[in-house]
């Protein structure tokens, strides 16, 4: 069997059941493979379930910058098309991305499933590019130190987004969308010249009078 | 019901502060962020209430008025914050006027609806739900910046095969919303507003049914389909094609239609015959739409109408949102309310009340008394275009005479004692129908023909 074959019959075998195989013997046994030639390809189940996670990660950034609109996007448009577009994927994978996230959620191991791991990463450093690109366009604030912490606040409104689709029950899920529009709104808030920079700016006018 | 109509004069002003552009800076989003503006109104109508008794606790004058002011202000801010169905919901209610004592109706009369714009990775979005393609795609060139607000999301420019196209976009999740909101307005109307729950639930139950209704663009699709098919022939009308290939449930696409909004198009002074011609489709539109299809495109603010100069003056119009059916009953009430023979005969009058609930068989002979006197003297006043074969409602002398008999039965003390409505809850629209549509001949300031020739008559 083609090492490329394992995970779509993974990914199978889960949703079917609801549950992974009982030992990683009797999946490579049923594919025709030893448990040997399982290993060459994936270390765990677990490896296989990360790495969908990123390629729904990966294909959602490439289809969304496959829009005709997308490069007249700002940073905060490009962002929300991401998000658009992953929920997109993941409404078709519903079943997988319950079962993987709820699984977590309930051994309450850690706030960010592990599963997520390597699709964050990838996030992350998309999300850098697109707030390097909107501080060149004047979207994003420039503040030295604090910036550095923004990714953060964009992997948190992953997550946040996630969930709150993970427990949406609402028709086409449209709460969701509802959810995505205003959360990037409000992130788009936070980085860009807002209030905070008007006060911090005061700030340092009265420190320089003093001194 | 008459009350309803009589009242509503002053509530013109309220159509038109839909246009208004006041941006709203910050937007509570989640049901807890709304739900906890709402607590903290309800704290600081709190304060407003120990105010209250504080002043008279040590003799100071605090009359009630002014703790209503200070209420209906805090409220209003709340609402304004929050807009979407609650502040429909709101508008609504003042627009009741019995309902509400003065101060919130005042404050509700600023109230304007407008709903976030919608991002543009949104709307491909939702065509990509819709029809598998994003809108660049499904057509040959679209605007991806609104041209406009619509009540509930917004409109596009497009072009297909040559045509021009207006896109109509919902906000994801208005529908879901609408039962969570009302359901907040509720208790705050009942307890800060003073209102008694058997008196608001019929009018919130209508008012839901409505909302629930305007988010179904499909709905509104073959509404306003039938009613361009049913009101075509009308002179001087401009109704727009659907398509429905292009439409969904939260898309609705159909002609962009030439003309203005009132306020542009009356800046570049249209002659008065234009004007007339105008106030004269928009008039026999509505008494046909009353007393032919019984069915009332219900939502007359002049936002949804285009006016052009073609043909010496033509109305396009536009949402078929807000489309009213009037029970035949209700129906004959009202036209028998409006019959100049009613008022001329105040025995006649009596029967039509009683039959319509407004009067009631427990009612004392004084308070009967008061009705009858008070409803005789608005239905002279609300009645008087029916009763002549044109009117001029250009002339202002009209509507502030509407506004002074409001005000002055506001003040009547024996009526301010019955704040619960009386008669139908259908009402409710064919009132704000009028109300509207006074309104807009009057801001149009076109002198129209009242009398009522069935079509097949005339034609």
């Amino acid at each position: 069997m083609e090492p490329t074959l394992l995970k779509p019959a993974y990914l199978d075998y889960l949703r079917r059941h609801g549950h992974a195989p009982k030992t990683v013997f009797a999946f490579a046994d049923a594919q025709g493979i030893t448990e040997g030639e399982f290993y060459r390809t994936y270390a765990s189940f677990a490896a296989i379930e990360r790495e969908a996670w990123v390629e729904f990660g990966r294909e959602a950034r490439a289809q969304a910058a496959q829009e005709p609109a997308w490069q007249g996007y700002g940073a905060r448009e490009k962002i929300l098309a991401f998000y658009y577009t992953l929920l997109e994927i993941l409404k078709n994978n519903r079943s997988f991305v319950l079962l993987t996230l709820k699984r977590s959620q309930q051994r309450k191991l850690a706030v960010v499933p592990k599963v997520l791991d390597h699709f964050e990463a990838e996030f992350k450093d998309f999300v850098e590019e697109l707030l390097h690109e909107g501080r060149t366009t004047g979207e994003v604030a420039s503040r030295p130190f604090l910036q550095d912490g923004y990714g953060r606040i964009f992997l948190r409104q992953l997550q946040f987004i996630l969930l709150f689709f993970v427990r949406d029950e609402s028709a086409g899920f449209e709460r969701t969308d509802a959810a995505v529009e205003k959360a990037v709104t409000l992130s788009f808030d936070l980085v860009g010249r807002n209030t905070f920079d008007s006060a911090l700016d005061f700030g340092r006018f009265l420190l320089q009078k003093h001194s | 019901m008459l009350r309803y109509a009589l009242h509503d004069g002053r509530f013109s002003v309220l159509f038109f502060s839909y246009m208004s552009d006041q941006p709203q800076e910050s937007l509570p989003t989640s049901k807890v962020a709304r739900a906890a503006r709402f607590a903290k109104t309800g704290l600081k109508v709190g304060a407003n209430y120990v105010q209250h008794y504080a002043k008279k606790a040590v003799g100071a004058d605090s009359p009630t008025a002014d703790l209503h002011q200070a209420n209906a202000e805090e409220l209003y801010g709340t609402l304004s914050e929050m807009k979407g169905s609650v502040l429909k919901v709101a508008q609504m209610l003042a627009m009741e006027k019995n309902l509400l004592p003065p101060a919130y109706a005042k404050q509700f009369q600023q109230a304007q609806y407008q709903t976030p714009p919608l991002s543009g990775p949104l709307v491909v979005k939702a065509f990509r739900d819709a029809f598998g393609h994003s809108p660049s795609e499904v057509f040959e060139e679209f605007d991806p910046s609104a041209r406009q607000a619509a009540s509930i999301g917004q409109v596009h420019f497009a072009r297909k095969m040559g045509k021009a196209l207006a896109v109509k976009v919902q906000y994801p999740g208005v529908g879901a919303s609408i039962k969570s909101d009302i359901a907040m307005v509720k208790p705050v109307a009942l307890r800060i507003m003073g209102l008694k729950e058997e008196t608001l639930r019929p009018y919130l139950a209508e008012v839901e049914a409505r909302l629930i209704e305007e988010t179904d663009y499909k709905l509104e699709l073959s509404r306003g389909q039938a009613v361009a098919a049913k009101c075509g022939h009308l002179p001087h009308l401009q109704f727009p094609t659907y398509y429905p290939a292009l439409s969904s449930a939260r898309i609705l696409t159909m002609d962009w239609l030439p003309g203005q909004h009132m306020q542009e198009f009356l800046a570049k002074n249209p002659p008065q015959e234009v004007r007339n011609q105008l106030g004269q489709a928009l008039w026999d539109f509505y008494q046909y739409q009353l007393r032919e299809l019984r069915q009332l495109h219900a939502d007359p603010h002049p936002g949804n109408f285009l006016f052009s100069l073609t043909d010496g003056g033509t109305v396009g119009v536009l949402d078929f949102g807000c489309v009213k059916d009037v029970p035949p009953l209700e129906q004959q009430q009202f036209l028998a309310l409006l019959d100049p023979a009613t008022l001329a005969d105040p025995a006649r009058l009596e029967a039509l009340l009683t039959e319509a609930g407004v009067l009631r068989p427990t009612d004392s002979p004084a308070l009967r008394g008061m009705y009858l006197r008070t409803l005789t003297q608005s239905l002279e006043l609300v009645g008087r275009p029916f009763r002549q074969d044109t009117f001029d409602l250009g002339d202002p002398a009209y509507l502030k005479s509407l506004y002074a008999l409001g005000d002055d039965l506001m003040q009547d003390q024996d009526l301010r004692q019955q704040r619960e409505p009386r008669g139908s809850a259908h009402f409710v629209y064919l009132n704000r129908t009028y109300v509207g549509l006074f309104s807009l001949l009057t801001e149009l300031g076109a002198v129209v023909n009242t009398t009522y020739q069935p079509l097949t008559l005339t034609f």
